[in-house]
């Protein structure tokens, strides 16, 4: 049976590799030096909605607060196949906590209509967004599961999946509605990584216009950023070691003898 | 006088060491701000660790001991601390350690509550009376500090590994007090299907030497080349959450944001590329090591020595020279 399956994804800064100060003088982002990329762990939970698509012909919606910065995630979700986008813009919304953008989402899900399974990326440790998922969850009173790394079945009514937890995981079932939020350890050449744009699409979608939900009146922040404080770089001695050089193998585990960490 | 609420997670093995930080963490908050420290304490079987909390910082502590507890879900813990807080009176700030469950019951209650939250806290220290929280961002480049504003309560925190180191003082006394609230039936709506935790068959954090595998390693023979390497070290196995996924290495060898973290003297990471999610558990090693095809892993970029190659060929050859190195140092 199809279901109405929704996901929440991000534009958020590429923090790999980061060889610039992310900072400028006065604590303030240098938006200017950075580069954006779409969540990761949303593309992983876009990727676990377009396989039900693909297995039952449910329908996907995506929802992202807009407007793009350099990398427009709803146009690269059309590309991927999803049914339909929804850019959901109100003025400040880029400054809002976890908890007002929950409750911006909640409302647009009230313009948009009804969803049998939520899903969202669970957030990077790093991640300027947290736990947006979750207070959706409780401020709706829907169950969660979080940690997601599989989604095993979605029938009857019933959403299965794996979670990750310490040491472990766990298989949970969750009656629909429900929300996930995704979290994906990947192997290389693993099925649950994400698709790649397709060129067809691509060209089909590339006009495409991208509804917008205009939200008035936003639910005024919690948590407000006090200051941004740059951290002094890790000054780490680094030394490349040549592989096929058995002399400077040998050399890196005197190194360590000298030190005493081996012994 | 403020309260402070800290959400105690259990294992087998009595109060977790998380859980044990945020604890001492709390006790220092209440130093510095005259407050009271609560320990929260749900779960089955929670009551036999009566007295754990206290002697690690509490002034009381509050059980909850059901088999209706297990296994943890979202929906009766979130109604269960929301009767604990009508019945005891509610907190003005309530921790939890940032684990699966931390963050899992936190962001809910916190909205349920329509109060504010921050998860996965490395800073946390009163201001001025008010409280203020700091979290790493941009590859650990930038700490932002949060502060919570309103008058809704509790404000709800999640503290990460390293917030504080443990305390414990046995001469501490306090009140235990149990509680036996009502959890209804149609809260459980969730299951649990399986549950599949290894047991802690090894205690990665006291290793001085760890060779961890990751994705990179490629198979399961392979990933006998690590263990081979840890052995010739006198070392441990560890491995990054993929390894594990694919039953190369065991659950309780992994290290990262859902396994351990560890601050051995030396780390070799082989085939692992250093994902966030990995690096929390390990860039804290005194000295790293990383073997990897890849030279833009973003792993070289904190590793004191950098092997760009194939582990089957470089691990070999260490072991082949470490081998050498003991026999010369032998005969000596």
């Amino acid at each position: 049976m199809p279901y109405e399956i929704f996901v929440f994804v991000r534009e958020v800064w590429d923090t790999r590799d980061l060889v610039v100060d992310p900072l400028d003088s006065s604590g303030a982002i240098r938006e200017s030096v950075l580069s954006c990329r779409f969540e990761p762990e949303d593309l992983n939970a876009l990727e676990m909605a377009l396989k039900v698509k693909d297995s039952d012909g449910s329908r996907v919606t995506v929802m992202a607060f807009g407007p793009p910065r350099e990398v427009d995630v709803l146009r690269e979700s059309l590309y991927r196949g999803v049914d339909r986008v929804f850019r959901i813009e109100g003025s400040g919304i880029e400054g809002l906590d976890a908890f007002s953008k929950a409750c911006a989402i909640e409302r647009a899900l009230k313009v948009v209509g009804k969803f049998d399974l939520m899903l969202f990326g669970v957030d990077v440790v790093e991640g300027e967004n947290a736990q947006i998922g979750s207070h959706l969850a409780g401020i709706l009173g829907l169950p969660q599961a979080t940690y997601v790394e599989s989604l095993e079945s979605i029938k009857d009514g019933f959403v299965t999946c794996k979670r990750a937890i310490e040491g472990g995981m766990e298989e949970v079932i969750l009656p629909l509605p429900a929300i996930l939020t995704v979290g994906v350890a990947l192997l290389v050449d693993d099925p649950r990584a994400p698709r790649p744009a397709k060129a067809k699409l691509k060209l089909l979608h590339k006009k495409t216009q991208i509804p917008s939900i205009q939200l008035e009146e936003l639910v005024t922040p919690k948590v407000l950023v006090l200051e941004r404080i740059p951290m002094p770089a890790r000054e780490i001695e680094s030394k490349d070691i040549d592989p096929e050089d058995e002399g400077a193998l040998m050399r890196m585990i005197e190194e360590l003898k000298e030190e005493r960490i081996l012994r | 006088m403020r309260r402070i609420w800290v959400y105690v997670e259990l294992d087998e093995n009595g109060v977790t060491d998380l859980s044990m930080q945020c604890l001492a963490k709390a006790r220092e908050l209440a130093s510095q701000m005259d407050s009271s420290v609560t320990a929260v304490i749900p779960g089955h079987g929670s009551s036999s660790f009566k007295g754990e909390a206290i002697r690690r910082g509490a002034d009381r502590e509050l059980i909850v001991d059901s088999p209706a507890l297990r296994p943890y879900t979202t929906i009766p813990y979130k109604m269960l601390l929301e009767d604990m807080m009508r019945r005891e009176g509610c907190p003005d700030i309530l921790i939890f350690p940032s684990s699966t469950t931390g963050n899992d019951l936190a962001p809910f209650l916190s909205a349920s509550l329509g109060t504010g939250c921050v998860c996965e806290c490395d800073t946390i220290s009163f201001e001025d009376g008010n409280l203020s929280v700091g979290r790493m961002e941009f590859d650990g480049k930038v700490l932002t500090r949060y502060k919570v504003v309103g008058d809704e309560r509790p404000i709800v925190v999640t503290l990460k590994d390293g917030i504080a180191e443990p305390y414990e003082d046995p001469s501490r006394s306090g009140s235990s007090v149990f509680l036996d609230p009502e959890i209804p039936e149609e809260a459980m709506i969730v299951k649990v299907l399986r549950r599949d935790v290894a047991r802690r068959s090894v205690d990665l954090r006291s290793a001085r030497i760890i060779v961890a595998g990751g994705a990179g390693v490629g198979s399961k023979e392979n990933f006998g080349l690590i263990e081979e390497l840890a052995r010739v070290l006198g070392g441990e196995v560890g491995a990054s959450r993929p390894a594990v996924d694919a039953g190369w290495a065991s659950a309780d060898r992994q290290i990262g944001q859902t396994g351990v973290v560890v601050r051995p003297e030396l780390y070799i990471a082989c085939g692992i590329s250093g994902a966030v999610q990995h690096r929390v558990g390990m860039m804290n090693s005194k000295k790293i090591i990383a073997i990897n095809t890849d030279p833009s892993a973003p792993i070289f970029r904190f590793a004191h020595y950098r092997i760009v190659g194939d582990l089957t060929k470089v691990i070999p050859k260490l072991i082949k020279l470490l081998g050498e190195r003991g026999e010369r140092f032998g005969e000596a």
